[in-house]
């Protein structure tokens, strides 16, 4: 559970923000780490809807049924990469606005330069912070919003 | 000697840049021409504050700030960004990217250091609380 109900933290934090002031965005984390997705479901609480894919293949077939308000991925994935599933988004007519961020213990330049090369939106470097975690997604679906409006 | 990066991809618009940082005489000044250039400067020289233009090949302006934000080693960096893109959306796209100051071109040069001594300045909690107060204003918005 987010620390927003409680009581002690300062107004202007994030956390003094109600969840029902802002849009409930669902998010698709693709990491086959049992773990770090459980770090992922702490850290985001109940402001966030969270479906959960553990490979691209299995990201494929759930993107096929819903879309998601961003997508988190892991660069590592058991049968790919997330560097494919960000091109893969990329190419697709449906997919192609979907915002995605990169969450990944890789953290070298050129892995950070050939994820936005690929097509990422944001590239976050684990250990995260949970509140930084949570106030990139709020940012990031602002940003894709003005980029979408922009055309 | 506080160090400032530059990055921009237009030489004359460079020369501009480091002439008016250089009036101030305060700062050691070195350029970068791309967003993959500049990161690479980032890492090796680690500036006290980065100048940096939004439309560049390779990786833009705004990729670039998100790319230092999301690391903790490179996250409280003084970044801003002078573009020649001066739509409210543009503004916003890069604050919300992470940026500490937009400045739009043509720009003046007490403007320009004056914007570096503020953002040299900014504390790490301070640059948490400008965040939290572009999502305050996004909820509100919602």
């Amino acid at each position: 559970m987010l620390s927003w109900r409680i009581s002690r933290q300062p107004v202007n934090s994030v956390s003094s923000i109600h969840p029902q002031q802002l849009h409930r965005l669902h998010i698709l984390l693709v990491d086959s780490d049992a773990h770090m997705r459980e770090k992922v479901r702490q850290a985001l609480g109940a402001g966030f809807t969270l479906s959960y894919a553990c490979s691209l293949e299995e990201a494929q077939r759930f993107l096929a049924e819903a879309l998601p308000d961003i997508v988190i991925c892991e660069m590592v994935l058991p049968d790919s990469s997330g560097l494919e599933l960000c091109r893969l988004v990329r190419r697709s007519l449906l997919w192609q606005h979907l915002p995605i961020m990169l969450l990944t213990s890789l953290s070298t330049l050129q892995d950070k330069v050939a994820g936005f090369e690929a097509g990422a939106d944001d590239y976050l470097v684990k250990p995260f912070d949970a509140r930084h975690l949570v106030a990139r997604l709020r940012l990031l679906s602002r940003i894709k919003h003005l980029e979408f409006d922009r055309g | 000697m506080k160090k400032v990066l530059v990055i921009d991809d237009n030489p004359t618009i460079v020369e501009l840049i480091k002439y008016a940082v250089n009036l101030q005489g305060t700062y050691q000044v070195s350029v970068a021409y791309d967003g993959i250039q500049g990161l690479e400067s980032i890492y090796n020289e680690r500036p006290d504050c980065v100048i940096v233009d939004v439309k560049m090949p390779r990786l833009d302006g705004y990729q670039l700030v998100r790319c230092l934000r999301g690391d903790a080693r490179t996250a409280d960096i003084p970044l801003i960004i002078l573009s020649a893109l001066t739509r409210a959306e543009d503004q916003m796209t890069g604050m919300l990217s992470g940026v500490d100051e937009y400045l739009t071109k043509p720009f003046r040069p007490s403007a320009l250091n004056q914007a570096i001594e503020r953002v040299i300045r900014l504390t790490p909690a301070e640059r948490q609380r400008r965040m939290d107060a572009l999502l305050q204003n996004q909820a509100e918005r919602e």
